[in-house]
């Protein structure tokens, strides 16, 4: 891989009947990536996989050029990791658990300790950390926990779930210290989620996974404007007459809420407009939809509901 | 909260091998088993085996029976192996349960470490407290001995080797005990429960068994009757012996591994990042 950051190959990754990831093909250049799906759909163990902590059953995988099942340890000195769940060490103090996450990386025990004290300024635990992780709340510890995940300066970071169990305020302020360190440079993210709002605005590719199968992946711009912008329309009448009008015109439809998500050519409008005479109903709104990662996620699972996107 | 870009130094660290990673492992487990119980159980053991050398080799040369065995008698009491059994369930039984029970564990495979350098880093942990609670008090009573001059140093140095030799045995078997259970649970408590249980049911069953079925060999199922014959005959104390030495010895460190290796074992199957 040249400049790439995560690289898989038909990678097959299977737990006794249960195929967990289903002959993965991508490559993701360095940036910020959402690695987005539902709970179920592979993520974690996609993340297993390239911490080199499983074999995939078939197919290779590369992290910065590497390859996890040869060089893991390698891998690991470059890799911060995040775990969703708590996994903290109670009985030490902030700055004494990041100091020592690092020099389980490797760095030297000064070193460390300094980095240790960086970090939690820069996550927000500066006046907190030297408190024990035990009187930690939920949102301090989702920061400790990243916080760890960069003390050892790791060119990549994978970040499983990390606004999880956080209030409104708490993933804004999350999102935010990832946002920030994202703008840095020189360090890429996977942000695993299954809330995909979170991704929006923060990631520059995508990785969506449905079912251990690969939905889409590539810089959310080129996805996002792959397919015919849709437009939104709201209507005052008889909506099946209208949509059957709409049809009729070879225009694609669907309803979604009280709205409708109509495809039209060119972004020509007229043919809604002689819908609405036709049926006498009253176009109330009509505004070109602004497509999120989540439409785009709707929509290919609603076209694809039991297999990879072509 | 303040957003800040952490301001790392110019130049790229050199990052510290493996052994430096195990052993910072190592110093934190050593830091966080020592609590006010077990660094309290361990004084009043320095305390009381001092005591019962001193006195009993006071008490030896003035009679003129001082001789090796004269400090084979902390092994002897039935305090030791109790001694011994509250040292491993608490620098021991929370060793791999904890880790796993607060998923903590996650963490350490993450890191540039392998899992067999995690495990050498607890057994190192929990070995070296074993290891001051079953040769440590010895040592510092016999150094009392000869700063006081009360024994001659040839003799006191045949002591420390005995009590070396013994108290090394009884470190291997106890460590691999405590790491071998610790391992099959993610809680402490459960883990120093079935120290308790796996030592005294020995202690207990194998003279039983052995009394029942007339089969001696019952008896080197008990670790406490096979540290003590290994002591009688390091202290060099004539037979008859419960068990044989050797044999006893053999199956202590032989034990003792084994029940490591099982808890590396254990540890491999660890699943490491749960949805």
């Amino acid at each position: 891989m040249t400049d790439g950051l995560l690289r898989t190959d038909s990678v097959t990754k299977r737990f006794d009947t249960v195929e967990a990831l289903s002959n993965l093909s991508v490559e993701l250049s360095p940036g910020t990536i959402g690695l987005v799906g539902p709970n179920g759909s592979g993520k974690t163990t996609l993340l297993r996989l390239l911490l080199g902590l499983l074999s995939p059953t078939s197919g290779t995988l590369s992290v910065l050029g590497r390859d996890p099942q040869k060089e893991p340890l390698m891998i690991r000195e470059q890799v911060g990791y995040m775990p969703e769940h708590d996994c903290l060490m109670p009985d030490l103090s902030g700055v004494g658990f990041v100091a020592y996450m690092g020099r389980v990386s490797g760095l030297p025990r000064e070193t460390a300790m300094s980095r240790a004290h960086e970090v939690l300024e820069f996550v927000g635990l500066k006046e907190q950390r030297y408190r024990k992780i035990r009187e930690y709340s939920v949102g301090m510890r989702q920061r400790v926990k990243l916080a760890q995940a960069i003390v050892h300066d790791p060119p990549l970071c994978l970040l499983d779930e990390p606004t999880s169990g956080l209030d409104p305020e708490g993933r804004e302020e999350m999102l935010g210290l990832v946002a920030a360190l994202s703008r840095l440079g020189g360090r890429s993210f996977v942000l695993s989620t299954h809330l995909l709002p979170d991704t929006e605005g923060l990631v520059d590719q995508v990785l969506l996974l449905n079912a251990g199968r690969l939905l889409a992946a590539g810089p959310v711009e080129r996805l996002l404007s792959g397919k015919n912008p849709e437009t939104v329309v709201r209507i005052r009448g008889e909506v099946a007459e209208f949509i059957m009008a709409l049809s009729r015109k070879g225009i694609d439809v669907r309803p979604q809420g009280s709205e409708l998500r109509v495809v039209l050519p060119s972004g020509d409008t007229r043919p809604v407009f002689e819908a609405a005479n036709e049926t006498r109903t009253q176009v109330r709104y009509l505004c070109p939809s602004v497509r999120t990662i989540e439409d785009l996620f709707l929509s290919l699972v609603n076209e694809n509901p039991g297999g990879p996107v072509p | 909260m303040s957003i800040s870009a952490p301001r790392y130094g110019a130049a790229p660290v050199a990052r510290t091998g493996r052994i430096h990673r195990t052993l910072a492992i190592v110093h934190r487990e050593l830091l966080r088993r020592a609590g006010l119980g077990t660094i309290l159980v361990l004084a009043l053991t320095y305390l009381a085996v001092t005591l019962v050398l001193t006195i009993n080799t006071d008490f030896a040369s003035l009679t003129g029976s001082l001789t090796l065995a004269t400090f084979e008698t902390p092994y002897a009491s039935p305090a030791w192996p109790f001694l011994m059994l509250i040292v491993a369930t608490s620098v021991g039984a929370g060793s791999l349960a904890e880790d796993v029970g607060n998923r903590s564990i996650t963490l350490y495979f993450s890191r540039p470490i392998r899992r067999i350098d995690y495990l050498a880093a607890k057994t190192a942990a929990t070995g070296t407290w074993m290891v001051i609670a079953a040769v440590g008090p010895a040592l510092l009573g016999l150094a009392v001995i000869l700063a006081l001059g009360w024994a001659p140093a040839s003799l006191v140095l045949a002591g420390a080797g005995a009590f070396v030799a013994t108290g090394l045995l009884a470190s291997v078997f106890f460590t691999g005990l405590a790491l071998a259970l610790s391992s099959l649970t993610t809680r402490s408590l459960y883990a120093g429960v079935a120290i308790f249980g796996v030592v005294l049911s020995l202690e207990i069953g194998a003279p039983l068994v052995s009394g029942l079925t007339g089969n001696s060999s019952a008896a080197y199922a008990s670790p406490i009757t096979d540290i003590l014959s290994v002591a009688q005959s390091a202290f060099g104390i004539s037979g008859p012996f419960a068990t044989d030495p050797l044999t006893s010895a053999a199956l202590l460190a032989f034990g003792g591994g084994l029940l490591a290796i099982f808890a590396g074992w254990r540890i491999s199957r660890v699943e490491v990042v749960g949805e």
